[in-house]
């Protein structure tokens, strides 16, 4: 891609700050979990929450939904936070937030999908992480739940290209990132690193969302790379992908990223993948339940 | 006559999937799946609850946990754990029973073993229904190449083979008329094109099928048989091997992979898996369906 043209990309990513949707606890949020220690954090999660009362109900209905398991749902941010422990709390605020951030009606990928996509990669990449000491389970969850944040900005930002690629997709049957390249020029990788880049993210968040396609591009985050890349590929083939038929074949541990995350850990060569797929699949109604929370209705009734 | 106590009769109704089960059960769901490799997900967990239940009733087990007391303790396969296996198998055949299997046979597979062989002028297709049972999978298959006579397989060659240990499924299958629950999956479509009406409520698989196919007995334990089965481009044996102990199932297994030709697949249940009992296939993911693929030799993986 030539430079004049990642130069336009950019610009029209600046235009999303014009979005009168982004909650405004977002970026403070983003910045925070990027930089304060976790001490520092709980009452400025606590405070920042509370400045937006709609995010706070939502917050506290996704934690007390049957998937994070707690036996009362909690009445207070600070109870949630007691209760399922902090990151698991920011996370679920990030989710509701980027949900109110991209409202549907502006999507050319069905928003119920994308959701269950990012979040069916985020708790795999948590699962992943559980095999591998190099990589903390919550980084790797925020990684699977922001990797695809460019189709936000393509639906949002060039929504007419965009929905030519999806066409094309569903048509042809070929991955996402491919009808993208080849219809658009450019993909949600570039777009979505724009945004990442221009909401400060982490540098090894940046990474993720710029090269989980190409992840000999990675430089200093492949084993995180690696498994959103494994990730995001498992779930396209567990019910989990863009809402259409993706006509391939997946040879998991024959892909470059297998062995990347086998250095990291020989514990994966114990791995059942079979299995670790069937587990998937039951993770498969408490993600539907959670994406419905989010967003307050069913799926299936839409 | 002894009258169970409250409890157990409570214990012994039918579970529904809305309610929670016992966790005993995900101890019984882990020795099923160690011994057999058939895998209940958690939302599937009622239906494994409700085949105990029947056990239990037949062997006066009043509690889950009672039975599972029994299970683990007399845990061989021709104990107790062969009753549950066929309570928790029985009813799951079908014809069109697995959508995704056989949407990544002919979307996937066959294009690839067609352009593969095709380079090696051999326009023969040779496919193994192992442990066909009453017929349901064979005739499924048979009707699946039919499909693509006029298609990908024009001018080629589709032989089946179909095998089971039982005369009397081998004699049903030869028959091939099934009632509705066995043709509850069955399009209208492939009811009209390929059946004809022989009685009430019952259906015919007509002959231009049945030529396909050559149903014999076999024991698939039978060494000098099985090293007869050979040039397979597919083979398919569901819920059969949940039976074999380890050492009997890894031989069949290897059995299975010499039979195969390069580049073909072995499928097993849906929910059924090798675990880590043979590291000659590749595990392959396709949507909504996994397979064991003997890579072929322009792979580079063997």
């Amino acid at each position: 891609m030539t430079a004049s043209f990642t130069a336009t990309i950019r610009e029209r990513v600046q235009r999303i700050e014009t979005m009168p949707a982004i909650p405004a606890v977002f970026l403070p949020l983003l910045k925070m979990l990027s930089s304060s220690t976790e001490e520092v954090r709980i009452d400025e999660v606590v405070r920042l929450v509370s400045y937006d009362n709609a995010i706070a109900a939502q917050c506290l209905r996704v934690a007390g939904s049957p998937l994070f398991g707690l036996a009362r749902s909690p009445n207070s941010v600070k109870g949630a936070v007691i209760s399922l422990g902090l990151r698991r709390v920011e996370t679920i605020l990030l989710t509701c937030c980027l949900g109110q951030a991209f409202p549907a009606e502006k999507w050319a990928l069905d928003p119920y999908v994308f959701w269950g996509h990012s979040l069916g990669c985020a708790m795999v990449c948590r699962k992943f992480s559980e095999k591998l000491t190099a990589v903390d389970g919550e980084k790797a969850y925020m990684a699977g739940l922001l990797h695809d944040l460019g189709f936000m900005v393509n639906c949002l930002v060039f929504s007419r290209e965009f929905a030519g690629a999806m066409e094309r997709a569903c048509q042809e049957e070929i991955p996402l990132y491919e009808a993208e390249g080849a219809t658009m020029g450019f993909t949600h990788c570039e777009t979505g690193q724009a945004l990442a880049e221009k909401w400060k993210l982490a540098d090894d968040i940046i990474e993720v969302v710029s090269c989980h396609h190409v992840i000999g591009q990675s430089q200093k985050a492949q084993p995180l790379v690696a498994m959103v890349h494994l990730s995001d590929l498992l779930c396209r083939m567990r019910g989990l992908g863009y809402g259409y038929y993706e006509r391939r074949k997946i040879d998991l541990m024959s892909d470059p990223a297998w062995s990347i995350l086998l250095k990291e850990s020989r514990d994966l060569e114990g791995v059942d993948l079979a299995r670790f797929t069937f587990e998937l699949d039951e993770a498969l109604g408490e993600i539907q339940a959670l994406v419905s929370t989010v967003f307050g209705a069913s799926p299936t009734r839409r | 006559m002894t009258i169970a106590p409250q409890s157990a009769t409570a214990a012994l109704a039918p579970i529904r999937g809305s309610e929670p089960v016992d966790p005993v059960y995900r101890q019984i769901r882990d020795l099923v799946y160690k011994v057999s490799g058939i895998y209940k997900a958690e939302e599937k967990l009622y239906l494994l609850a409700n085949g105990c239940a029947r056990r239990m009733k037949e062997m006066g087990a009043r509690t889950p946990r009672e039975y599972w007391n029994h299970l683990a303790a007399l845990s061989g396969r021709d104990g107790e754990l062969r009753q549950l296996l066929n309570e928790i198998t029985i009813g799951e055949t079908s014809l069109f029973r697995s959508q995704p299997q056989l949407d990544a046979l002919r979307k996937v597979i066959l294009p690839e073993i067609v352009a593969d062989k095709t380079r090696q002028s051999a326009k023969r297709l040779r496919l193994w229904s192992a442990g066909c049972s009453t017929g349901e999978e064979s005739y499924t298959l048979a009707m699946s190449m039919l499909e693509e006579s006029d298609r990908l397989l024009k001018g080629w060659t589709v032989e089946i083979v179909a095998t089971d240990l039982n005369d009397h499924s081998v004699e049903a299958a030869k028959a091939g008329i099934y009632g509705d629950y066995a043709l509850r999956t069955t399009a209208d479509y492939f009811k009209r094109k390929y059946f004809s009406a022989v009685e009430e409520r019952k259906l015919q698989v007509r002959p231009e099928v049945k030529k396909l196919i050559t149903f014999s007995r076999l024991n698939l334990q039978d060494d000098s048989r099985m090293l007869g089965m050979k040039n397979m481009d597919l083979i398919f044996c569901c819920n059969v091997l949940i039976y074999f102990d380890g050492a009997s199932k890894s031989k069949v297994v290897h059995h299975f992979f010499s039979n195969l030709n390069c580049g073909g697949y072995f499928f097993l249940g849906t929910s059924e898996s090798l675990m880590k009992l043979n590291d000659e296939f590749h595990l392959v993911h396709f949507p909504g369906s996994l397979a064991y693929w003997k890579p072929s030799l322009s792979s580079g993986k063997l």
